[in-house]
């Protein structure tokens, strides 16, 4: 049983983690919903606002939009990536709260009120966070297209767990796929960084 | 007879070549350890993908797709589909009468202002089919009483070859291993799916297209649009992945174009999940019946094999075989089977790590027959050394790097359901590269700009491309600015087979130097001296024995800045590489799952431009060949054809726990030129993975993916569990 504890697989993860982890998000929205009583909303637009790397936006959208499309399609944030659209790759990956989450199973007015960070508010105007300085140094990345979301998923992963064993690190980063095979990169960035705070 | 067996590890060595520019004896950047200059870019989400471009106006495009394997269309209505909310234009593709062949085909498109309106507008368009048998795996093709779905037949007889005389070298065999062996289908699953965003200025298009070739798919643009080539313009500034699929327009990036003329917008289209598995490519299934036959010293005598497999509707599925060892008598027929799912397309090392796999595999099962170790076996068959074939070499080097001579003989005789095993296999490539140009200029300030209409598609082109202005300048990298990703840049071809660094770099090469050569004529005159007593410096020139620094002598230009073109030239890069690797996996019998625990790579690549990023291209591929081993595969439902697991959680990759130990040697071969890197390193790795399941469990699996469900059914048959 250990070595299974131990030898967790991504679908594994995934079946216990991440699938859990979306189905929590989910019961929350509609916990906090009752409370205030059922509102209908759509199909038409409605109006929300959304507060994304320290930022307030109000914008207008369908209720069935995902957090991850308003931002790229109607705020132009593209930092994160639609790959799978299905909460499988982690290329969406923001952090909210504290927490990652995958941005494409999310709806964007389940967001309201919360911080959600992406990785186009990680450096600090040219001055790179030091995951993003790890992912450069160690070349973590290749076409760069899952590289946002392993970064954000890096960054949770310290922020939660600062000096990260090998073992640590690649359940942290379980739930995000790579297909250029960075992924060696990955994990050298993951456990080169040191004294990483919370954003 | 062997020559065309392996051709490029036999053929003569080049005449040596005198280039103008020839690489630096002894360099200061080529070869050592330089991070990629798109990182910044790329880890801070500022580079922009095409599936991350805005346009004012932009609307979404999304096209109607067949449903079905096999159909006939009898009737289509989109009235209802244009009057819908959003939607600026609804095209048609297909007419009653018309035949689908794949769940996918394209029948039709359209745009919307919005992804969710063009989304619902979509499902407003009615179709009606005559749906008809479809063929879904290559048995069903095969049979003699099957529907003949395609023309003139379901099956075409391709490559014969008969080298030797079989039937005397069957007669030498003093063992024979008979056998079949399979390979799946796997798909491309580039991260960024295929599509563009296409905008026209009257009869001119730009389009930022996620491709492997700006210039072929601005080609394909004006040839599918029946525009001048000289009216397109296409941009791919930063590319999520490609691995070969990514060579032109194709009917999505065609559909765009002329539903964004129809509805007088520019218009986004990028493919989702569903139509990346089932229309944009995959790798061919491979098939191979072998009977193979050994002497009882070892020495290999005879290799024949009916070999089949399928590039879906209509395409080819031929490989390499045997692969690299030497059988001085072989038989070989290829048929390609067609089924009724998408078409194949290059794939990462097209063919070879089909043919590695099976002959890899029957490797070890010859050497046991012969009762000796698979390395030792493998030496006595390989082609003799050379600079383009040097696994003799790079087999004990790999050897000592994972203990092989700890290893047990096949099945692990440890007690407990852990068993632990060692394999090795080896690869070849081609890699070479010709036909690149590109411009360059040197301003006043001492800017340096290279332009050229390549394109990096994750492989560190860009970064390769400016160590090497920055040593031929004697600069340092950062004060190099690259231009690449724009059909209206110098021409640069596709990015396919391992080419693009053997195209690439020598352009670079001579067209910094020319350069250079140019700098020095401008400015000779204002120091005194012939351009010939000037030299390149770090960060300045030297001139008759007085030194001034590059900002200096480039304010010298004036308002005029050092304009010039070059072009690749022979004699700075070459084709040919080879490698071996070795993979060290736990099984547990008891679950059927495995863990790849460790693999070694010995790779060349002859001349390293970069090798911090010349190693990542290794450790990428080497997770590729892994999830070919033993996680990925396209799987069809057998009555309809259809794909059942076209997302990214039932198709499996390796996630960041299934990854391995890497050890990776690269073999710096600095006289032979540049060689491309990104195909190699893939070939070998699903081999080496068999192989060693087999070395820990003592059954062989002949069928990837390894996945639990296999192993298992092998051990019972091999009589349970130890």
């Amino acid at each position: 049983m250990q070595d299974d504890e131990k030898d967790v697989s991504r679908r594994d993860f995934f079946k216990t983690v991440g699938v859990g982890s979306i189905a929590t998000a989910v019961v929350a929205g509609v916990t906090d919903a009752s409370a205030q009583g059922p509102a209908a909303v759509g199909p038409e637009e409605v109006p929300i606002t959304l507060t994304i790397n320290g930022q307030r936006h109000q914008l207008r959208v369908e209720p069935r939009v995902t957090l991850l499309d308003a931002m790229r399609t109607r705020l132009d944030i593209t930092g994160q990536k639609r790959v799978c659209d299905r909460g499988a790759c982690g290329a969406c990956t923001v952090i909210i709260d504290g927490r990652t989450y995958y941005s494409c199973s999310m709806l964007a007015l389940e967001a309201q009120g919360r911080n959600i960070r992406t990785v186009d508010g990680l450096a600090t105007g040219n001055a790179l966070h030091p995951v993003q300085q790890a992912f450069c140094d160690l070349d973590g990345l290749m076409c760069g297209f899952c590289t946002p979301g392993f970064v954000m998923a890096t960054v949770a992963l310290l922020e939660k767990t600062p000096n990260p064993t090998a073992e640590q690190a690649k359940r942290g980063l379980d739930g995000n796929l790579c297909r250029c095979g960075t992924n060696i990169g990955v994990l050298k960035a993951a456990l080169a960084v040191k004294g990483v705070t919370r954003g | 007879m062997a020559d065309e067996q392996v051709p490029e590890v036999q053929a003569p060595p080049r005449p040596p070549q005198h280039p103008t520019y020839p690489w630096p004896e002894k360099s200061r950047l080529l070869g050592t350890r330089i991070s990629r200059i798109d990182g910044p870019q790329k880890v801070t989400g500022r580079a922009k993908y095409s599936y991350d471009i805005t346009r004012p106006g932009m609307i979404y495009g999304r096209i109607l797709r067949s449903p079905h394997a096999h159909a006939r269309l009898t009737s289509i209505d989109a009235s209802a589909a244009e009057k819908a909310p959003g939607v600026k234009a609804v095209l048609l593709t297909i007419k009653p009468g018309d035949k689908v062949l794949y769940p996918g085909e394209e029948i039709g498109v359209l745009a919307a202002a919005t992804e969710q309106q063009a989304a619902d507008a979509l499902r407003l368009i009615r179709v009606e089919w005559e749906v008809l048998p479809p063929l879904a795996t290559v048995e069903q093709s095969m049979r003699p009483e099957a529907p003949q779905v395609f023309t003139p037949a379901n099956t075409r007889r391709g490559t014969a070859q008969e080298d030797g005389d079989p039937a005397a070298g069957f007669k030498a065999a003093a063992f024979t291993v008979e056998a079949t062996y399979s390979t799946q289908v796997q798909t491309h699953t580039s991260l960024e799916t295929h599509g563009c965003v296409c905008e026209w200025n009257g009869d001119n298009l730009t389009a930022w297209v996620s491709t492997q070739a700006v210039h072929g798919t601005r080609d394909g643009f004006a040839q599918g649009l029946k525009i001048p080539q000289a009216n397109v313009r296409v941009i791919t500034e930063y590319m999520g992945g490609g691995f070969g699929s990514k060579f032109g327009p194709d009917i999505q990036g065609l559909l765009c174009a002329r539903i964004a003329k129809a509805a007088g917008a520019p218009v986004k289209m990028m493919l989702d999940r569903k139509e990346e598995h089932l229309a944009t490519g995959n790798r061919p299934s491979a098939f191979a019946r072998v009977k193979a036959g050994v002497a009882a010293d070892g020495k290999l005598t005879a290799f024949e094999a009916q070999t089949w497999g399928t590039g879906g509707a209509g395409a080819g599925s031929d490989y390499p075989l045997p692969y690299i060892y030497v059988f001085p008598n072989r038989r070989r027929a290829h048929t390609d089977v067609y089924i009724n799912s998408g078409q194949q397309r290059a794939m990462r090392a097209p063919g070879h790590p089909q043919g590695c796999f099976v002959t890899e595999v029957l490797m070890d099962e010859l050497a046991d027959q012969v009762r000796m170790d698979p390395m030792e076996f493998r030496l006595k068959n390989l082609p003799a050394l050379a600079p383009n074939a040097m696994w003799a070499k790079y087999f004990p080097m790999g050897a000592e790097r994972i203990n092989w001579q700890g290893r047990h003989v096949t099945g692990d005789p440890t007690p407990g359901p852990i068993k632990r095993g060692l394999g090795c296999s080896a690869n070849r490539w081609g890699g070479a590269g010709t036909g690149a140009r590109a411009h360059c200029e040197i301003s006043s300030d001492g800017s340096v700009v290279m332009r050229c209409g390549t394109q990096d598609i994750g492989t560190a082109n860009r970064t390769i491309m400016a160590i090497v202005v920055a040593e031929t300048l004697g600069l340092e990298v950062p004060q190099v600015t690259i231009e690449l990703g724009d059909s209206n840049q110098p021409f640069a071809p596709g990015s396919g087979g391992s080419t693009t660094a053997a195209a690439v770099m020598p352009a670079m090469r001579v067209t910094a130097g020319k350069a250079r050569d140019a700098l020095f004529e401008r400015i000779a005159p204002q120091l005194g001296v012939t351009a010939k007593e000037i030299q390149i410096g770090v960060g300045n020139v030297i001139a008759g024995g007085k030194t001034i620094s590059w900002r200096e002598a480039c304010k010298m230009l004036g308002t005029i800045p050092v304009s010039v073109d070059g072009a690749w030239e022979r004699g700075l890069s070459a084709g040919g590489t080879s490698g071996v690797q070795f993979a060290e996996v736990e099984v547990d019998i008891e679950t059927g799952i495995t863990r790849v625990k460790k693999i070694v790579c010995v790779q060349d690549c002859g001349l390293i431009v970069d090798l911090k990023t010349a190693e990542t291209q290794c450790y990428g591929g080497i997770i590729s060949g892994l999830n070919y081993a033993v996680f990925e595969e396209r799987i069809l439902d057998r009555n309809t054809a259809n794909m059942v697991n076209p997302n990214m959680e039932w198709y499996h990759m390796a996630g960041q726990s299934d990854i391995p130990e890497i050890d990776v040697v690269l073999v710096d071969q600095p006289e032979r030129g540049v060689i491309g890197i990104g195909e190699p390193p893939a070939v070998a790795t699903a081999a080496a993975i068999a192989n060693a399941i087999r070395n820990a469990t003592g059954v062989t699996l002949r069928h990837i993916p390894i996945t639990p469900d296999k192993l298992l059914t092998e051990l019972e048959r091999a009589g349970g569990t130890n």
